[in-house]
């Protein structure tokens, strides 16, 4: 509320644009700014770890997910809690039949990936029957229309459970993913299973955050984004902590970029679209600038 | 696998054969220099290893004793690789093995180090030696400026290493020795006792090949256990207190010994 109204004051005062007198721009703003650090944090692990196309495939399982929910009678704006039980359910079993195949990793994702969008489909025309298909764009792309009081709400504990997960087991499992198999011999003895149980911990936040992003970013494009600042950040960084801090301002950056440009510049796009759009951007860029050696002195240090 | 202590099982008491495990309590040995820490002994009870119907290893039971340092030795595809695994605990097998701590202590199973054979990091991460180390001696994760006794850890580790104008480097981009001085630097950094060396010095040359030989025999010398897997016969023989010998399929004990042939031990008399 304080900040709404400091937006509606700075509105009358002629120094912010008409936009901030909505709420419901002031609500996506505020998510944007929980979601975007949370991503950039998350990314830093997903792209170290070589999780990408993990956590691409668990987004893609939002479809599923959100179909599911309608069908079981939740809100078709809102399918919250199939939504987390498709996408962690997804994200558990991949991660157990890759402990104990010898399948390759990313042909394993494939096929659980296609198996998620093709089960997602044949709902789909279930889910016609109950309620307009459109709605489900908000859901699958964003949209800060849909953002409400108790979305912020349920995104700030979300938020808190990754952060105090980050903080606390962030460096084991930087290392556990660095050297795998110096991060088991330690945790034989009896401990190994605290090693497993970080892994299925990550699993875990990828599900987590899929649905705190679903309002803002969509659940299909959350994977897009844990990717892409990360990836952007790592071509201009030299150290760890350049490495985080510039994922965390470009996550954030776009995030509240592609929620406020697309309204003032009256674009009719959904905010996950925009978000991820204006990442990529940032990436080409990146990637044509250090093409043409203009950043090639900072990322040498 | 399991993790005891010196006190939960007994084992065959005569030296001559089984060398029983070397419990260092803290008392120093008339004659000889006090060790600072001492690793466990590994009991081996009927361990082997097969794949479907093919047996790389028949069963054997041994003792690897504690504060010395074993190597692993055979021809290619022998299975020294796949011992070292089983006795680190990151291959299913059958039998058991035991890790025998002289202290009765739960923190002493995380102090066991796996250095592979040469590994190869992502050169474009933007993670640095410092980062890396630091990521290993700090519990959390934190962005600022380590405290004082952590960057006072960080120094001696790099300084031990011989890492210290390596420090700002991207992990990615080192060479093969400065890596591995590395992965020994991570695990001096918890004070590993018990450690597992599949060829470390692979593919180094000569220069960073006794670096790491300096290395281990510090960590020798501080009476940490070591089993390495090593092929060549004259530093084996140079330097191992015992040698572990795979032979078509059957796991032997050859005690080193200035001669080219040592003294071949058949197996199968240490058990439990």
């Amino acid at each position: 509320m304080i900040m709404q109204q400091w937006l509606a004051s700075g509105v009358e005062q002629g120094w912010l644009p008409e936009i901030f007198q909505y709420p419901f721009v002031t609500y996506a703003l505020i998510a944007a700014v929980m979601v975007g650090p949370l991503l950039g944090a998350l990314g830093t692990l997903v792209v170290v770890k070589r999780l990408a196309f993990f956590s691409e495939a668990v987004g893609h399982g939002a479809l599923t997910g959100v179909a599911v929910g309608i069908l079981l009678g939740e809100p078709a704006t809102q399918p919250i809690a199939a939504l987390f039980g498709f996408c962690l359910s997804f994200a558990l079993i991949l991660h157990w039949v890759k402990s104990r195949t010898q399948v390759p990793y990313d042909a394993l994702v494939g096929v659980f990936l296609a198996f998620a969008i093709a089960l997602g489909a044949a709902l789909l025309l279930y889910v016609a029957k109950v309620v307009n298909v459109h709605i489900l764009e908000n859901v699958l792309f964003g949209s800060i229309l849909t953002v409400t009081p108790n979305d912020l709400i349920l995104l700030g504990l979300i938020s808190l459970v990754s952060w105090v997960m980050i903080w606390r087991y962030g460096n084991q499992a930087l290392m556990s993913a660095l050297q795998p198999e110096l991060a088991r011999v330690q945790g034989a003895g009896g401990r190994r299973a605290r090693v497993t149980l970080l892994d299925y911990g990550f699993v875990l936040l990828i599900a987590l955050i899929t649905v705190a992003a679903v309002k803002i970013i969509g659940a299909v494009l959350v994977g897009a984004l844990l990717l892409i600042p990360a990836t952007t950040a790592r071509l201009i960084s030299h150290n760890l902590r350049g490495f985080f801090i510039r994922t965390l301002l470009i996550s954030t950056g776009s995030c509240v970029a592609g929620v406020v440009l697309p309204m003032a510049l009256e674009i009719p796009i959904p905010s996950g679209a925009a978000i991820v759009l204006l990442a990529s951007s940032l990436f080409l860029v990146v990637v044509l600038l250090r093409q043409l050696g203009w950043l090639q002195t900072q990322a040498n240090g | 696998m399991n993790a005891l202590t010196a006190s939960d099982v007994s084992v065959n008491s005569d030296p001559k054969v089984s060398g029983k495990p070397e419990i260092n309590r803290g008392k120093p040995e008339i004659n000889s220099p006090p060790k600072i820490k001492s690793g466990p002994a590994l009991h081996l009870d009927q361990l082997s290893l097969s794949f479907g119907d093919n047996m790389l290893f028949n069963p054997v039971s041994m003792t690897l004793t504690a504060g010395q340092l074993h190597m692993l030795t055979g021809a290619n595809g022998a299975g020294k690789s796949s011992l070292l695994k089983c006795l680190a605990g990151l291959m299913p097998h059958q039998g058991e093995i035991c890790w025998l701590w002289p202290e009765n202590s739960s923190d002493q199973v995380d102090k066991v180090a796996y250095i592979p054979q040469l590994e190869a990091f992502d050169a474009t991460l933007p993670i640095t030696v410092e980062d890396y180390l630091l990521a290993s001696i700090q519990p959390r994760i934190f962005f600022r400026k380590p405290p004082v006794k952590e960057q006072q850890r960080l120094e001696q580790l790099l300084s031990r290493v011989g890492l210290e104008q390596k420090r700002n480097r991207k992990i990615g981009q080192l060479s093969g020795g400065e890596r591995q001085r590395l992965l020994f630097a991570r695990a001096l950094a918890q004070d590993a006792t018990l450690w597992f060396l599949d060829e470390p010095m692979n593919g180094l040359d000569q220069e960073a090949q006794g670096q790491i030989l300096q290395l281990i025999l510090q960590l020798k010398a501080q009476g940490c256990t070591l089993v390495m897997v090593h092929h060549d016969i004259e530093f084996v023989t140079a330097h191992a207190d015992q040698e572990v010998r795979i032979c078509d399929g059957n796991i032997m004990v050859v005690t080193p010994a200035p001669v080219d042939d040592g003294l071949v031990v058949p197996l199968g008399v240490a058990q439990i």
